[in-house]
């Protein structure tokens, strides 16, 4: 059971950041607050008692998104459901509303933010391959002599191992930055133990812009959740594809690699058999996601989605 | 947990139309708020960590997981549960009719969340098709009906509510001249539905207790001694009960009385109550156990069953020192000389494992002495007057002071035959005066209370060229567990129905139940038989690849016919399973041969009655002539 002595909801920056400045050792920061609760129970954490925890749900400056010079700056408040719901967000990122549909289930998505999920860490989160993918940076607030500075970090250099991170005392993760790929084609594979609300065991994402004319790849991204203690961004593979024009075979030969990276202490070789499938299906369903599918493309997810 | 005082955060919210300015304490969730402080107990606590969808309401109209919302978080909200989709008092809602329509209520313990999650998803996509109403109902677990029956009731709530459908179909249909073929209304539909029928868990009574409990971190260990004082002097707390509180003959169980109501000098199991708390409220009982000490001397455990069967294994129980709860020998004309006249004689092992039972209501009990001293105990067991008859000896009084009252079942599966819990309760409400409840956790449902026996059966079975089966030998050794629960009926039920419904002429069983220091494992559905019957049915399409014959072909020539005799010489008037046959062969597009013959070659694989493999985002399906909108 989770126990907390003082439960605080600031509604500005400023309030939170005092607020975190000044709790005591041993408080947390929470926003959707799905992952905390389970983990405070048997099994894992156990009973656990917090001196404070500072909800950052109701912080104004942490809702909503901005798109500018290619980038769009998400509010760390921003819930996995707007990936379905939102219009403009689902043509901007591609690969996300493939990534929350296989997150959790409507309800948790309503609630979990796609920044608490990267700030977690854990190795089988399903948000932080595709924010890998969109090169993506993480925006964090902290107080100078009660004034509000930013810093930014690429997601890669802030996840330092299974939960470890960049994040230093007094911080807080304000906003993900990450490229827009409107236009792109964009896929997300899992493998869970069932269809709803598990974690991954193994997940890909992969977008792609094909050329108009040729239809050669202009650009590709490729990126594995689950296989290694941090997500890993195929650029190898990506670079190897650029500027092809895409073949069945060519998918399969640039699968073999990937496979070879798989460092997860446990059930590696079911693990090394996933991830070539997952690369292949992620590069066949983003083909297929941006109306250019192969023709000999093995039926897969998407002929359903 | 620490020391640590317990603030409260002030809340003004809107909970089904009515605006409510409350305190709640930090740590309530707003489940626990919902329920404790409001009374409104249709949203259930089937898991705590947001896996099972009971506990789904409305927050700023959107489902929630309530398990999952610190109560802060409703702050200047408006919540709407279960009780309030028909309004104070109101008509049931079309999505509910729906769900008595179709008979999708079976425990109903998921129901009050099944509602809300279709309720929700009707209201997200007024239009949504089959595909995405099982995602949108994805969150929600049921485990009676296999769901055909909750997505029948959405679809055909979703025609009523778009004028599709007349509002009529929700009737009862016309009851015909038998109950057998016709859809007979269940009658206790309404109150789960509503969300209105109260389980256990749901009980409240004045001046109630809760209890929770200390449990074995060991599989096996002398209990050299329990100090409670800690615990009985932390403010709040009512009572400590431990194995010396038994005033009577301690000890239950379905066959063999050899549990006692709490771990007695040993504890045989992870898991195995050790001691319970009584006190105001459940967190205060929680950090009271806490404060519990036990010394325990760990001695050698066995958790492989054919181990604890060796000579020198470590002993579970005394009075067994072979570890055996229950062996079944049958026995049916010469096994050798059968085995002596088959052509073919084929051995192979089968192992089966542990399986919970994962009802959506983890157990829960209420238990008070009444005005009359009558021991009252309220749960949801599925053998009430046997609990009854063993309390009166384990508490030391007559029968007529022990009364057992039978809360609706939220899903049992054989899980709550076991009087596991009920004699805490009772102890705690005799020693207290008060009415003392506890609910289990997930986690506790899981590790404490019995699951399917895991079995390894040796088959061995001899066989004509023409596939006529001339003798069976099957020997199922069973993982009992610490304690025999149901055991040895279990094993009964295996050995009768080892060799599936086949005419053996020569037949030799053995079944064993035995104790090692693993989980008990108790009664659940088939009772033995689905153990025995995978064994049976994979040893069958084993045979008959070997003999090059099709695996409904080997069944149709062993299987019984009218006026058979069982190996248990009970004759059987008709039998049915040439007509099961039949019906499983068509409706399956059986495709006849023998089983080796698979890949290209087949023709009667992924037809129209094949499942498809599982795939989401019906929501955003891109396909082109639909009326299906393009963004949920």
């Amino acid at each position: 059971m989770l126990t907390c002595d003082r439960y605080h909801m600031p509604t500005s920056l400023a309030e939170a950041l005092a607020m975190w400045r000044d709790a005591p050792d041993g408080s947390r920061l929470v926003a959707g607050a799905t992952d905390i609760l389970p983990w405070a129970r048997e099994g894992r954490a156990g009973n656990v008692h917090l001196p404070a925890m500072i909800d950052l749900s109701r912080v104004a400056e942490l809702n909503g998104y901005t798109v500018a010079a290619g980038r769009i700056r998400l509010g760390a408040n921003v819930v996995y459901q707007q990936f379905l719901t939102d219009e403009k967000l689902r043509a901007l990122m591609p690969c996300m509303p493939y990534c929350a549909i296989w997150f959790a289930d409507d309800q948790i998505r309503q609630q979990a933010t796609l920044a608490g999920n990267i700030v977690n860490a854990s190795p089988a989160a399903d948000g932080t391959p595709p924010i890998f993918a969109l090169n993506g940076e993480l925006e964090i607030a902290r107080l100078d002599d009660g004034a509000i500075s930013h810093r930014t970090i690429a997601v890669s250099d802030f996840i330092k191992g299974p939960g470890a991170t960049d994040l230093q005392p007094g911080e807080i993760v304000t906003a993900v930055i990450c490229d827009t790929l409107e236009g792109y084609g964009g896929s997300f594979q899992k493998v869970g133990q069932r269809r709803s609300l598990v974690i991954s065991s193994v997940c890909a994402v992969a977008c792609i812009k094909l050329d108009d004319s040729t239809g050669t790849v202009t650009d590709i991204r490729l990126a594995l959740g689950g296989i290694s203690p941090v997500p890993l961004r195929l650029t190898e593979t990506e670079k190897m594809l650029t500027g092809k024009q895409l073949t069945r075979d060519m998918i399969v030969e640039a699968a073999r690699l990937p496979a070879e990276l798989v460092a997860s202490r446990t059930r590696r070789e079911y693990r090394r058999t996933v991830v070539r499938g997952f690369v292949e299906a992620a590069i066949e369903d983003a083909l297929a996601d941006c109306g250019s599918a192969l023709p000999n493309a093995e039926t897969r997810e998407t002929a359903n989605v | 947990m620490s020391e640590q005082t317990t603030s409260e955060v002030q809340l003004d919210f809107e909970i089904n139309g009515r605006s409510m300015t409350r305190s709640a304490k930090t740590h309530q969730r707003l489940l626990d708020f919902i329920r404790d402080d409001l009374g409104l107990t249709g949203a259930k606590e089937g898991c705590g960590a947001g896996e099972c969808g009971t506990c789904s309401v409305f927050v700023d109209g959107k489902l929630v997981k309530s398990c999952l919302m610190p109560v802060a978080k409703a702050n200047g909200t408006k919540i709407e549960t279960i009780e309030g989709l028909t309004g104070w008092g109101g008509d049931l809602t079309p999505v509910q009719k729906a769900f008595h329509k179709t008979g999708a209520s079976q425990c109903g313990y998921c129901i009050p969340g099944m509602v809300m999650a279709a309720t929700s998803a009707l209201r997200e996509n007024p239009r949504a098709d089959l595909e995405e109403i099982k995602e949108r109902l994805g969150g929600n677990i049921c485990r009676c009906t296999g769901y055909t029956k909750i997505f029948e009731a959405v679809e055909l709530a979703r025609d009523v509510l778009s004028g599709e459908a007349n509002a009529t179909v929700l009737d009862a249909d016309g009851a015909g001249k038998s109950y057998i073929g016709n859809n007979v209304r269940r009658l206790d539909a309404p109150s789960k539905v509503s969300g209105r029928l109260r389980y256990a868990g749901d009980m409240v009574m004045p001046g109630m207790l809760h209890m929770q409990v200390l449990r074995s971190p060991h599989a096996h260990a002398l209990i050299k001694s329990i100090d409670t004082s800690a615990a009985e002097n932390l403010p709040g707390v009512a009572c400590v009960v431990t194995a010396d509180d038994v005033p009577g003959e301690d000890g239950f169980g379905v066959f063999v009385h050899d549990q006692p109501i709490m771990a007695r000098d040993r504890v045989r199991y992870v898991g195995e109550a050790v001691a319970a708390v009584a006190a105001d409220d459940a967190l205060t009982a929680a950090r009271a156990v806490s404060l519990i000490k036990v010394e325990y001397e760990p001695v050698a455990a066995v958790f492989d069953s054919e181990e604890a069967m060796q000579d020198g294994a470590p002993v579970v129980h005394a009075y067994a020192p072979d570890n055996i709860v229950k062996h079944i020998p049958i026995r049916k004309g010469d096994v050798e000389q059968g085995f002596a006249d088959a052509d073919l004689v084929v051995e192979q092992s089968y192992d089966t494992q542990a399986v919970e039972h994962a009802y959506l209501e983890p157990e829960a009990g209420l238990a008070y002495v009444d005005h009359d001293d009558v021991v009252t105990v309220i749960s949801p067991s599925q053998n009430i007057t046997h609990h009854r008859h063993m309390l009166a000896k384990i508490i030391d009084r007559p029968i007529n002071k022990v009364r057992f009252i039978m809360s609706p079942v939220g899903g049992g599966f054989g899980g709550k035959e076991d009087m596991i819990y009920q004699g805490m309760l009772a102890l705690a409400a005799m020693k207290t005066g008060s009415p003392v409840r506890l609910v289990f956790t997930r986690e506790e449902s899981i590790i404490s209370t019995a699951k399917r026996h895991p079995a390894r059966i040796t088959y061995k079975m001899g066989l004509k060229k023409d596939g006529r089966i001339t003798a069976v030998s099957f020997r199922m050794i069973s993982d009992g567990g610490a304690y025999g629960l149901s055991t040895e009926g279990v094993m009964r039920k295996a050995a009768i129905l080892s060799c599936g419904p086949y005419n053996i002429p020569n037949v030799q069983i053995d079944t064993y139940g035995v104790y090692t220091n693993n989980t008990p494992s108790g009664a659940f559905r088939t009772f033995g038989a689905m153990q025995s019957q995978f064994a049976t049915e994979s040893h069958m399409d084993i045979c008959a690849e070997k003999l090059g014959l099709d695996p409904f072909e080997i069944r149709r020539i062993n299987m019984m016919r009218d006026g058979a005799i069982t190996h248990t010489q009970q004759t059987l008037g008709s039998v049915s399973i040439g007509r099961v046959l039949d019906a499983a062969e068509q409706a399956s597009h059986w495709q006849a041969g023998p089983v080796g013959m698979r890949g290209p070659q087949r023709t009667d694989l992924g037809g129209d009655d094949t499942r498809p493999p599982c795939t989401l985002g019906a929501r955003f399906r891109k396909s082109g002539d639909d009326d299906h909108q393009e963004v949920a």
